[in-house]
């Protein structure tokens, strides 16, 4: 690898075995200090291809740096640094390690050019997350660990399937656009495992079933990553797929629809994770240069705005140790600060005017009408009302206003309120100058999202929502409930199937199974090893015994001539000569 | 019947909020019919984005259906007691 190209990513992986080993202040300050370096390394980063390592006759790319990886690079860095700020206050030490680990793998996915280091990030991705899980260190979390691990695990497998079949297809694992493979066992495959991590339904019930359970601090750096490096492998291999413009309309509906029924904060926005992802979805099904360019903006905004609103939710968790919302209320009284911040986040998911959802939704909206999907620009903008809904009316009456639950829950600690307001900051400033953002998109296209009909008929929208939810608030009541999902069939659904499979599968095993097993294999096997036990005990040990007992004889005949008597081996010498002597005169003779 | 503390405040308080919110709604249906025509026409990739109110009928619409199917998708499917996997 090149010294003057630094990759951050590893930077943050081997920097993070540091922090055990440091204390205190000193712990804190390398803890900013590590993604603060990461985070300038990808500021000054010029394109080109940098870190080739030469592997089992491949180029391995560690760093293809563009257009595209730059911006991810870019809002995966900041974010990486937001988390930390947010987590500060945190004494277990291997949560660091581990966030900073994941954050690391999320950008080493970011720069991979080629499958192979690809894999290599996207799996150390899954096993550095799933520890934010069991980390938090409750029952209900560690089980939700191995559920989220086991479908990543199989996703990989998915991705390394995909990547041996490419390699032994066409030689070359180099990652690039796949359209030249549309529908081949390679093609499908890796856009499998890239759905599972995207959580495209009906493969994304792990992300509802595991971030809800993830650490206060942990959960915040679990929106960012996981998904959004997938969105980021979609744009770079599958932009263009018709097949996820419908797939991404689905799920921005699928998430808001799963909202309106949860009753748990964290997983309420964990839905909300899948709706915005839906629309970068479906942006790179679109495929236009608007599309993408919105892609990327959509996940650019996004991770800033659904970290901002964990973060906040999480500070609630925090300081009540509650998670229900049928449990909260009343909370604005003495959390105002935490409940300001929170509602950026909120306006800028509900893409209102001058917050940041605003200008890089309206993107792949926009591209929708451009490319004239008018059902997928109806699905798209019911969502967007269906997000305000949840985000920023349903969470916030109940958990801040709504009936007063007697909570007198303090702020969070100062590092948690910075790391917000950051955020928050960051949310308006893109809405108000949304130039910062475009000028790092892939795409130059040009793109005005402030007419005066988008805000117009924006904030229309957006108030019709209000009024419809004040006007049904009484049907809104959470309940203390919980909602199926696909994770069904992993939880419940191989319970009932292993019921129902198991008096056939018993009767299969006893009947033919073991028939079959005892006449091909234990009747012929239990004969060879006979046979090998009557040879061994025949010839083999009666040879050896034979060989001890002729030993045996032999020796006690030697026996009686070593008798160590002197005058005995002087007689026998004196016999040999004689005989000796004999044989010479009668040869001569 | 005893009323809760600052009863009456909060209902006057309420009162208030409510009017100022139809007041806001208003504003801004009468601003999207108006605003864009008067400026620079309608500009909508649909016929139906052009259609007056278009933005504050949508919304409406959207929030009603996604809260009423939902409700009944999870009625019908999908909500079970908190302890369902737990058991």
């Amino acid at each position: 690898m090149t010294l003057e190209w630094v990759h951050p990513g590893l930077l943050l992986i081997f920097g993070a075995w540091a922090l055990p080993v440091l204390k205190g202040r000193l712990r804190r300050h390398a803890l900013l200090f590590l993604p603060a370096v990461a985070l300038i390394a990808c500021f000054r980063m010029t394109p080109g291809i940098y870190g080739q390592v030469h592997f089992l006759g491949q180029d391995l790319v560690f760093g293809r740096v563009d257009q595209l990886s730059l911006v991810f690079s870019y809002i995966f860095s900041i974010m990486t640094l937001l988390g930390i700020i947010y987590a500060l206050h945190v004494k277990q030490v291997a949560q660091h390690v581990t966030a900073l680990t994941y954050a690391g793998s999320a950008l080493g996915v970011t720069f991979a050019g080629d499958l192979l280091s690809l894999l290599l990030f996207w799996e150390l991705m899954a096993i550095s997350s799933v520890l934010l899980l069991w980390l938090r260190r409750k029952p209900n979390a560690v089980k939700a660990g191995f559920r989220y691990l086991l479908i990543h695990l199989f996703g990989g497998l998915l991705l390394l399937a995909g990547i041996v079949v490419q390699w032994s297809q066409t030689g070359s694992i180099v990652f690039e656009d796949m359209e030249a493979f549309s529908w081949g066992p390679a093609w499908t495959l890796i856009l499998l495992a890239f759905l599972i991590n995207a959580a495209v339904p009906p493969l994304g019930a792990w992300l509802p079933d595991a971030y809800p359970e993830a650490t206060v601090t942990g959960a915040v750096f679990m929106t960012a990553f996981t998904t959004k490096s997938s969105v980021y492998a979609l744009i770079r291999g599958f932009a263009g797929t018709e097949l996820l413009i419908w797939a991404g309309a689905i799920m921005a509906i699928y998430g808001v629809v799963y909202a309106v029924l949860e009753n748990d904060a964290r997983r309420l926005l964990a839905y909300h994770i899948i709706s915005q992802v839906g629309y970068m979805v479906c942006g790179v099904g679109i495929g236009s240069s608007l599309a993408l360019n919105g892609a990327t903006a959509h996940a650019f905004a996004h991770i800033l705005y659904k970290a901002l609103l964990f973060m906040g939710a999480g500070a609630v968790l925090e300081m009540t140790h509650l998670r229900k919302l049928s449990d909260m209320g009343g909370l604005y009284r003495t959390m105002p600060i935490t409940l300001g911040l929170y509602m950026v986040g909120a306006f800028a998911i509900s893409a209102m005017p001058f917050f940041s959802g605003f200008v890089s939704k309206s993107m792949v909206v926009a591209a929708a009408a451009e490319a004239h999907l008018g059902w997928i620009f109806l699905m798209l903008t019911l969502a967007s009302a269906g997000t305000f809904l949840h985000t920023g009316l349903k969470l916030p009456y109940y958990m801040f206003f709504g009936k007063d639950s007697g909570l007198r829950a303090e702020e969070p600690p100062k590092n948690m309120i910075v790391a917000m307001g950051l955020a928050a900051l960051g949310c308006v400033l893109i809405g108000v100058f949304p130039e910062l953002l475009y000028q790092h998109l892939p795409h130059s296209v040009y793109y005005v999202p402030y007419t005066l009909q988008h805000i117009t008929s924006t904030l229309a929208m957006l108030g019709f929502t209000a009024l419809g939810f004040f006007l049904l608030l009484k049907h809104l009541n959470p309940e203390p409930k919980i909602s199926l999902d696909t994770d069904w069939f992993y939880r419940r659904g191989a319970e009932g199937a292993m019921k129902v499979i198991q008096g056939p599968l018993e009767r299969l095993e006893s009947r033919y199974v073991a028939e079959f097993y005892e006449c091909l294999i234990k009747t012929p096997i239990l004969g060879a090893a006979n046979f090998l036990r009557n040879f061994d005990t025949r010839v083999v040990d009666s040879t050896m015994l034979g060989v001890g007992r002729l030993a045996q004889i032999l020796s006690q005949a030697l026996r009686i001539t070593a008798s160590g008597n002197a005058q005995h081996y002087g007689l026998m010498m004196a016999v040999a000569v004689l005989a000796l002597c004999a044989l010479l005169v009668i040869r001569s003779s | 019947m005893k009323l809760p503390k600052n009863f009456f405040r909060n209902q006057f308080r309420l009162a208030h909020l409510k009017f100022w919110f139809y007041i806001g709604l208003v504003f801004v249906a009468v601003g999207e019919i108006i605003l864009p025509r008067l400026f620079h026409g309608a500009h909508g990739h649909f016929w139906f984005e052009n259609l007056p109110g278009w933005g504050a009928i949508y919304g409406l619409f959207s929030c009603m259906v996604i809260i009423v199917v939902s409700k009944l998708i999870g009625k019908v499917f999908l909500l079970r007691r908190e302890e369902y996997y737990d058991s």
